[in-house]
């Protein structure tokens, strides 16, 4: 048959590793700009009165922050700065994956149930979207006093589970809102199909309503994702719990003044956890939309 | 796994009403006191306005929304077991085809919700893609093809089961005219291979004639069956479209439409 197939066209546009290599190399291009502004905001302060402080104090040059990286922890400690962050950036990291897991795995449960019954959309929607205006960190004291009664068996919970939960419950939310309206995308004439061939509802979930819902479920776990950071890092801070980058973060603005380049060291941490978390769901995102279209990737 | 049972009609529509919204102050009657029956191997075209109920009576035939009144019977079985035991396979204006499957694993949708296993439904798959002649897009994705192979992959997939009946609304509405002619004819090709009996419901005049062996003209509110149009073309080939008989088999449709009678000349049609 000679019906033109439109798949010959898109061979004509740049292959995904090319379009890879290209926003890796936009994204350096930004980090150098960065850097520059800085250094030229400092530059600047140094012979106009700038509304910000720019004195090395609260700015420090970006080589004494690349130099902060091997100070050592405290005076005379064989462990630098940049391990303490490290090993603190991957304490987080395992916390906001549980949260995630947790918060994702929750969020489709919770997503699945209210398409299957519309009783418990109308029912439980207005409480999932009023539980994200409870504020962080009015919860998160709470959850540790909670969580301090409870074990299971022989684990013990730990402020790190609060941790944990709280990443999850800020995690939870975007993705079952996503996944509602992916599990509501299927059309008319899919479901009729589906229909007609007398699936039965756990047919129609897995070869029909879980297909379709990806393109939504993607920027979800996106979001999530992020939240699942953020959460961690300010559940951290306001539960207290030690090994994390966001006890790291107070601990070393505490020392600006003696050493003002190391917080910036633990910033850079917090940074690299987002990143890790947004690298981790872009591979998803790949092998998710491995099968569609170009046009339906997010 | 079709056993098209002689002693049955293909489908036997007994004093079929379809009311929306029944009682309440918006209610419509999609379609009243519908009677008709289908051979086996008969090829009928529905035909009428927007909102004559065309779409909603082959909806109900299918399954896919209950009758009001009336009873449906698809080879002896009602609606609903005849939708459980696949006793129909149906096609769309929209092919409908799933962007995460391959062409081959759309054709094998069907086969893979009952529960075959994978090598027989693969040998089936491809068997109906070279009836389709797809066979080359086996492993291609639905959206690199184009809108008239994608309706090829949906009739394709429409007989996986072996289903005696096709229930098709408007499948070539959404394609050029010359797909649309070629289309045609590969479809009464596969009806010739296959025996089965067609349920086929469109917006085109000359379609419905060039297909059908009876065209069955409706009228809405309330949607209903006004005149059934007999069409006796014989064998298709190239030149039918530009035979008298054909010119006017569409005459006396349009007329019908029109909801007057054709003066003379065959094919007549039986006012109902």
């Amino acid at each position: 048959m000679s019906e033109p197939v439109s798949g010959k066209q898109r061979g004509a546009t740049r292959t995904r590793v090319q379009r890879g290599v290209i926003s890796i190399l936009w994204a350096l291009a930004g980090v150098v700009l960065v850097v520059l502004m800085w250094e030229a905001v400092k530059f600047l302060g140094s012979f106009i009165e700038l509304p910000i402080n720019t004195s090395d104090t609260s700015m420090p040059h970006v080589w004494t922050m690349v130099d902060a990286f091997s100070n050592p922890v405290v005076r005379g400690s064989d462990t630098t700065v940049l391990q303490a962050v490290v090993s603190a950036t991957l304490t987080s990291l395992k916390i906001a994956l549980g949260g995630f897991t947790i918060g994702v795995t929750f969020g489709i449960v919770l997503a699945v149930i209210m398409q299957r019954f519309a009783f418990f959309e109308r029912g439980l929607l207005p409480f999932v979207i009023a539980s994200q205006t409870v504020p962080l960190i009015a919860l998160a004291p709470l959850i540790v006093g909670l969580g301090n009664r409870i074990s299971f068996g022989p684990i013990e919970w730990t402020t790190t589970y609060s941790v944990m939960f709280i990443a999850a419950y800020l995690a939870f939310f975007p993705l079952s809102v996503g996944a509602l309206r992916g599990l509501q995308a299927p059309s008319a004439t899919s479901l009729e199909l589906m229909r007609s061939y007398a699936a039965r509802p756990n047919q129609m979930l897995w070869k029909l309503r879980f297909p379709s819902s990806v393109p939504y479920l993607v920027p979800a776990l996106k979001v999530s994702a992020a939240a699942a950071v953020v959460g961690t890092v300010v559940a951290e801070i306001s539960t207290g719990v030690k090994g994390g980058v966001g006890r790291l973060l107070i601990e070393y603005a505490r020392e600006t003044t003696s050493q003002p380049a190391k917080v910036y060291v633990a910033v850079f941490g917090a940074i690299a956890l987002g990143l890790a978390a947004a690298a981790l769901v872009s591979a998803l995102d790949l092998y998710l939309t491995r099968n569609l279209p170009k046009e339906s990737q997010a | 796994m079709s056993s098209v049972q002689t002693s049955h009609q293909a489908v036997d529509v007994q004093g079929l009403w379809k009311i929306f919204n029944e009682g309440s102050n918006n209610e419509v009657t999609a379609l009243s006191d519908i009677n008709l029956s289908v051979k086996p191997g008969e090829f009928i075209s529905l035909i009428g306005p927007s909102g004559c109920g065309k779409s909603t009576l082959l909806r109900v035939i299918g399954d896919l929304t209950g009758a009001t009144r009336g009873e449906v019977f698809i080879a002896g079985e009602t609606a609903p077991v005849a939708r459980e035991k696949q006793l129909y396979g149906i096609a769309f204006q929209q092919a409908a085809l799933f962007d995460w499957r391959t062409v081959r694993r759309n054709v094998e949708l069907p086969l893979e919700l009952q529960g075959l296993g994978k090598k027989e439904r693969r040998e089936r798959a491809l068997e109906l893609l070279e009836l389709v002649q797809l066979s080359d897009f086996a492993e291609h994705r639905p959206w690199e093809l184009s809108g008239g192979m994608q309706q090829r992959v949906a009739i394709a997939r429409s007989l996986a089961v072996d289903p005696p009946l096709l229930l098709m609304d408007e499948p070539f509405g959404a394609l050029d005219e010359m797909t649309r002619e070629r289309m045609q004819n590969e479809l009464l090709r596969i009806c010739q291979e296959t025996g089965k009996t067609i349920i086929f419901v469109t917006h085109s005049i000359p379609e419905a004639v060039y297909l059908s062996d009876r065209v069955i003209v409706m009228s809405p509110r309330p949607g209903r069956i006004t005149h059934t149009v007999p069409i006796e073309l014989g064998e298709r080939n190239e030149d039918t479209r530009e035979t008298d008989t054909f010119y006017a088999g569409v005459t006396a449709v349009r007329e019908a439409l029109r909801g007057r009678s054709a003066s003379a000349s065959p094919p007549r049609i039986e006012e109902l």
